[in-house]
């Protein structure tokens, strides 16, 4: 009998991953964490359409509680807000901003930061240049970043999210470029170029596609870190402002009402919690599955 | 060890110039044309001009930059536009309630976070190990606002535990000491999740070396092992965090002092920014900027005195 076993180093890689998610859905708290972020996130998509009432429309029954508490009615499940708007809707629109910034943050800091780290990888004499104004990058705490933006360009969300990505950047590009610079000490990298490819296709189809992984795992727990933080800055005053719906900014306008109608604060800010936990919990189990090693970060 | 202190100072040079840029570019966004305003709405296009050229503001952006590095090294931030005081004044008083805050969550998260890691660690894979993970897991997952509005509602408002608006002394009074309480506590409990989830991995890792294997073997004591021989080496990465997470830590301080009324350097650098009073907002910042790199450089000195490794390298 011929044994048809290939070298150990070349295992089909659909196998693997195929593996790697049987072993993410035995996880059962990874998935209960998936199973809720992705109703959240369906929610958000579907909120123009589930909503009970429009999020802006105010009405006379302002502070309305609950409908677990003594005074709460069916017809505004959560309460309202001070100007009588209704909580469930707004939280509703609050996800979809929330969730919004943090995809656009992480999505655009993510692009740029692996573009740096490929290219400082690829073309080594960039190198230097590219991880010193990484570090630079890196020596700017997030939330001084989203302090100075809304200082040049005023507070809204073009500045939340501009200071996010840009706080995404030099993280991204290290886990990439440590990442690449593995690949690139490959042996099908050497032969790719002796073939004669051109560069964009030896970044794109093989640097590329084979350094990836640690680089999504990376960014799902920076998702999460990315959304906390644009809560955080919202709440601040310095992103949405009213009357758009954001989770942070509208915890902190329950901050009026903090004592006689404590939900219009608490009920946003257990769903950035809620968010935040599942995306974070997610990102844990990936990065166990995938590389332990980025534990370190 | 005094090489490499430098080495960080050199590499401190690029992140401030690029605040200082910052703060120049922030100055530059003053509305109108201040010569004109000193000169009244009555003066002559000359008088203007000279005024211009006394301020030197007929020169090129670089040279107003150097203008502006002189004046900041000088200490001279510029005048608040809304009530008119020096920023470097406001500033002044406004630095210590803000170090007063960091100090007082540092002295009680820190230890509360090596314990509750070294006691994780210590209960592997049991439940007390668990729900730690757990609950430093929601902490990480918790924005610094709802500690501070579930606090304020239970332990400021229901049960009148602890004031909970403004600052009411410095800290060595009672007053102050109460007032402290409840945003020291919602700075902290932030802060707790990731130094209890790295001193539980670094203690693990320190926990399966040989010289641990050794200290026990010659019969010492579980809590020697864990205090003297675990811990110790367990440090280094913990303080490593501590430094990493100060731009967080920073981060908190500017919301716990906004919500609180605490009138650190935090909540004066949102208002400013709020109310485009830009050269307060320029000085905050940039007091905040440089409390960052400060408190890196002071980890930098902690690894000398925990690690007598990095002495040698």
């Amino acid at each position: 009998m011929i044994d048809l076993a290939l070298p150990a180093g070349t295992a089909p890689i659909r196998r693997k991953r195929a593996g790697m998610l049987s072993r993410l859905l035995r996880d059962r708290v990874a998935v209960a964490a998936l199973i809720v972020l992705g109703l959240i996130v369906i929610a958000a998509i579907l909120a123009p359409w589930i909503a009970p009432h429009d999020p802006y429309l105010t009405t006379r029954r302002r502070l309305l509680p609950p409908v677990w508490e003594a005074r709460g009615t069916w017809t505004y499940l959560l309460g309202t807000d001070s100007l009588g708007r209704c909580m469930l809707s707004r939280l509703l629109y609050g996800a979809r901003s929330t969730l919004l910034i943090g995809v656009l943050a992480t999505a655009a800091g993510g692009a740029i930061g692996v573009l740096a780290g490929l290219t400082a990888a690829f073309y080594r004499r960039f190198d230097g240049l590219l991880m010193r104004l990484n570090d630079v990058l890196l020596s700017m705490p997030a939330i001084l970043l989203g302090l100075a933006l809304a200082a040049v360009i005023g507070a809204g969300m073009t500045a939340i999210v501009v200071a996010l990505s840009v706080a995404t950047i030099p993280t991204v590009a290290r886990v990439t470029r440590a990442s690449a610079l593995v690949v690139m000490g490959q042996d099908y990298m050497e032969a790719g170029r002796s073939i004669g490819l051109p560069d964009h296709t030896l970044i794109w189809r093989y640097l590329a596609l084979n350094c990836i992984s640690p680089v999504m795992v990376y960014l799902t727990l920076r998702f999460a870190q990315t959304i906390l933080i644009g809560a955080v800055l919202s709440f601040l005053g310095l992103g949405a402002q009213p009357p758009a719906a954001e989770l942070g900014m509208m915890a902190s306008s329950g901050r009026n009402e903090l004592f006689i109608a404590p939900h219009v604060a608490t009920i946003p800010s257990l769903a950035i919690v809620v968010i935040v936990l599942c995306a974070n919990v997610l990102g844990d189990a990936l990065r166990d599955l995938l590389d332990p090693r980025l534990r370190k970060l | 060890m005094l090489k490499q202190l430098a080495n960080r100072l050199v590499s401190a040079v690029p992140v401030l110039f690029g605040v200082l840029l910052l703060g120049f570019l922030l100055m530059q966004l003053i509305p109108g044309d201040v010569a004109r305003v000193i000169a009244g709405p009555t003066a002559t296009q000359d008088v203007v001009d000279a005024i211009r050229r006394d301020l030197g503001l007929d020169r090129s952006l670089p040279v107003q930059f150097a203008a502006y590095l002189g004046r900041v090294l000088q200490g001279d931030l510029g005048v608040s536009m809304i009530n008119n005081v020096p920023v470097a004044s406001e500033l002044a008083g406004a630095l210590w309630p803000t170090a007063e805050l960091v100090i007082a969550c540092l002295v009680w998260a820190v230890p509360a976070g090596i314990g509750l890691g070294a006691l994780a660690a210590m209960n592997r894979g049991g439940w007390i190990d668990r729900a730690i993970i757990a609950l430093s897991v929601i902490g990480l997952s918790t924005p610094v606002f709802f500690f501070a509005l579930v606090l304020m509602i239970y332990l400021g408002y229901y049960w009148q535990l602890f004031p909970f608006l403004g600052r009411a002394g410095p800290i060595w009074t009672l007053e102050g000491l109460n007032g402290i309480v409840l945003p020291a506590l919602t700075l902290g409990l932030s802060f707790i999740g990731p130094v209890a989830r790295m001193t539980r991995t670094a203690s693990l890792e320190v926990m399966s070396a040989d010289h641990v294997r050794t200290a026990r073997a010659k019969g010492l004591r579980e809590r020697t092992v864990m205090l003297k021989h675990v811990l110790r080496n367990a440090l280094i990465p913990v303080v490593t965090l501590v430094g990493l997470q100060a731009g967080f830590l920073l981060g908190g301080a500017v919301v716990t002092e906004t919500i609180f009324s605490w009138p650190g350097v935090g909540r004066m650098a949102v208002g400013a920014i709020l109310a485009r009073d830009m050269p307060l907002a320029q000085g905050a910042i940039l007091a905040l900027a440089i409390a960052f790199i400060a408190i890196n450089l002071l980890v930098d000195l902690a690894y000398a005195v925990l690690d007598p490794r990095v002495n040698r390298a």
